[in-house]
């Protein structure tokens, strides 16, 4: 009894030796290897999708140098606090992050950086910014105010517009309002009739558009939606009411392969987030992080490697990716590219 | 003396009969009574083009809570009825995507299939190994959520044919197409839980599976049958769905269980199975569905008709339970 009760602690504490060493053997390993976490929004949402290809297409990770994992937030600002802790004891050498939530989002990187981690910021924003290492994202105040400037202008700078909002609370809804209403000042003429959530979905768009058409008859000359799927979900709405879209201007934010289909039938107007360069470009400035000065960027938007943003070292804060209008002449290359992505 | 007595008895014999015709009749005179409201409310709420509005979007959670109100009627329930919406909706669309050669009628089909599959799914481990139905459900709707995002990717399907979108946003003699679906399944339940067989063992099964057992109902077909129905139903609102957002929608249908189930709780059939019709809970989906809309042309905050709709639910809850105290 007394003999079989050694031999198990024996056994067991040879196990654990066993498994410190693998632990030790797999962290050096590691230490070769980089190891990047994307923490993002959601992973059922057109735009992340993209961001998450686009991520995995960055040439380090796809010839194995870099290891990325892409952890699904759900939509959910707990789940990503969960998923940084995560990030964390696993010992990643960095983080990227889409924030689901403003300010949620400022604790887990707080975490984050106080162990040590690096965060870098993508596409939505928390709002305070200063705990990043750097943070990539096109500026959605200045999407509000493209969008916003399409619709007044092609509604020849008078009468009354509804706006679509996104989820309440977070960045993109909070700037790309912001980006509206300072537009707004500038274009006297235009009342706004109608403001409401629809949750960035476009089947409650759908129902909220079609409601504000029967509440205000021949009332509405302009749509603004914060993103596309909102957008489109209004353009349907028009539409099912009898009413002719290229006469009633509908504007959205993304670019999503909808979109583009619309804006080449000459049926609305959007704005396309460059995914590619988001994701791509938040991996870079990780590595940059991670590896130190001598790395080379490898995202096709720096300007080291032909394109518009400056690289400068990947020593800046805060890099901003320029928004791309969609229009007649550039929709063709812009559908034939999707299909790529 | 007597008097006396004989008014209390005829002052409580009449207070019962109220009774009696408030939990009767209380959901169709608050909706009526609702629909006043609004018409005064809002110039534009009774135009033709604001009611086949509301029918329109009533239609979709209406079908769904059609096929809800059987599984209820059974004791059960559906939660997976959003996902499956998903996945047929991403099925039916893949099948019409990019000028594809597919008939819209076999999209639509095959998003009844594949609605009866996951209907199929439940039933199975409801009926025939005894798993309740709030678990086997549950499950179903992460699992149904997941194949949709694997299926489609996680992206939206556009470029749907313009004969499957019509489905969805076309029109015959001035009423929109999924309300002609809607109405038809509406008619065609009706019937079939009021004047068939299989009608009343939906009911008896519900009332009280022993005693149905015992009397010779197949009270497991039973069980296996309306998680069946639920499915195709989803699924064939899953095409609508698709076909009226021109996009097959990776994300449609989130929460959409609930609202099924809200308006068949409106509608009057109890939790517990047994009682119940779908004529009440067409009701109930129009409840909601005025309410969002009549929200909607007075300009009132989103939030308040998440807080309306669920203090809706609460009454109609306590109603059905003064009903069973009071028979």
């Amino acid at each position: 009894m007394a003999r079989s009760t050694l031999t198990r602690r024996t056994l067991a504490a040879l196990a654990g030796a066993g498994l410190a060493a693998l632990a030790v053997g797999a962290a050096h390993a590691d230490a070769a290897k980089p190891r990047i976490a994307a923490v993002v929004q959601s992973l059922d949402t057109e735009f992340n999708v993209l961001w998450a290809n686009a991520a995995n297409s960055h040439p380090l990770v796809k010839d194995g140098t870099v290891t990325l994992t892409v952890l699904d937030g759900r939509m959910d600002a707990l789940t990503q606090s969960n998923q940084f802790d995560t990030a964390i004891s696993e010992k990643y050498d960095a983080i990227i992050f889409v924030p689901v939530d403003i300010n949620a989002g400022n604790d887990p990187v707080e975490r984050a950086k106080a162990a040590g981690v690096p965060v870098i910021g993508s596409n939505t924003l928390i709002s305070n910014t200063d705990l990043y290492n750097a943070y990539i994202s096109s500026n959605d105040v200045e999407a509000g105010k493209i969008l916003a400037k399409s619709v007044f202008d092609k509604m020849g700078g008078k009468g009354n517009v509804v706006i679509v909002e996104g989820m309440i609370g977070q960045s993109a809804q909070v700037q790309r309002l912001e980006g509206i209403e300072a537009t707004l000042k500038d274009y006297p003429d235009i009342k706004v009739l109608e403001q409401k959530t629809a949750n960035w979905s476009r089947a409650e768009a759908l129902s909220l558009v079609e409601n504000w058409l029967t509440a205000h008859p021949d009332q509405i000359q302009g749509i603004i939606g914060e993103n596309d799927e909102m957008a489109i979900g209004a353009l349907e709405a028009v539409k099912a009411h009898g009413l002719d879209p290229k006469k009633i201007p509908v504007a959205g934010v993304d670019g999503v392969t909808d979109a583009l289909l619309a804006v080449q039938r000459g049926e609305m107007m959007s704005t396309l987030q460059d995914a590619d360069a988001q994701a791509q470009g938040a991996i870079d400035l990780a590595l940059g992080v991670v590896r130190g000065a001598d790395y080379k960027p490898q995202a096709k938007v720096w300007d080291v490697n032909g394109g518009q943003l400056g690289w400068d070292g990947g020593k800046q804060k805060q890099y901003s990716v320029p928004w791309v209008p969609v229009t007649g002449d550039n929709v063709e290359a812009l559908l034939a590219m999707r299909k790529t992505q | 003396m007597s008097d006396l007595s004989a008014s209390t008895v005829s002052a409580d014999t009449r207070g019962r009969a109220l009774g009696r015709f408030l939990s009767r009749y209380g959901i169709l005179i608050s909706f009526l009574i609702l629909f006043v409201i609004l018409s005064f409310a809002h110039p534009n709420f009774l135009s033709t083009g604001n009611i086949t509005n509301v029918l329109r979007q009533v239609s979709i959670n209406g079908i769904l809570a059609i096929g809800m109100t059987f599984v209820i009627l059974t004791g059960g329930i559906d939660l997976s009825v959003g996902s499956t919406l998903a996945v047929a909706g991403v099925v039916a669309g893949s099948l019409v995507t990019g000028g594809e050669p597919f008939n819209p009628a076999v999209a639509f089909l095959a998003a009844i299939v594949v609605g009866g599959l996951v209907g199929t799914v439940n039933g199975t481990l409801v009926a025939r190994f005894g798993v309740p139905a709030f678990v086997a459900t549950l499950g179903m709707l992460s699992m149904a959520r997941g194949a949709t995002l694997l299926y489609s990717d996680g992206r939206p399907i556009p470029n749907l044919s313009p004969a499957f979108r019509w489905l969805g946003q076309g029109f015959v003699a001035g009423v929109p197409v999924p309300v002609i679906i809607f109405l038809a399944v509406f008619v065609v339940a009706w019937i079939v839980l009021r004047f068939t067989v299989y009608g009343r063992w939906v009911y008896a099964v519900g009332g009280n599976v022993k005693s149905a057992r015992t009397a010779g109902i197949p009270t497991r077909s039973v069980i296996f049958s309306v998680y069946l129905l639920m499915g195709a139903l989803a699924g064939l609102a899953g095409a609508i769905l698709t076909a009226r957002t021109t996009s097959a929608l990776p994300q449609a249908g989130l929460g959409y269980e609930l609202d099924a189930i809200a308006a068949v709780v409106i509608g009057g059939t109890s939790l517990t199975g047994g009682l119940g019709s779908v004529g009440y809970t067409l009701i109930g989906a129009l409840i909601i569905g005025i309410i969002s809309n009549g929200l909607d042309l007075m300009g009132v905050s989103s939030y308040y008709q998440q807080v309306i709709k669920g203090a809706i639910i609460v009454v109609a809850v306590l109603v059905d339970r003064s009903r069973h105290m009071n028979p």
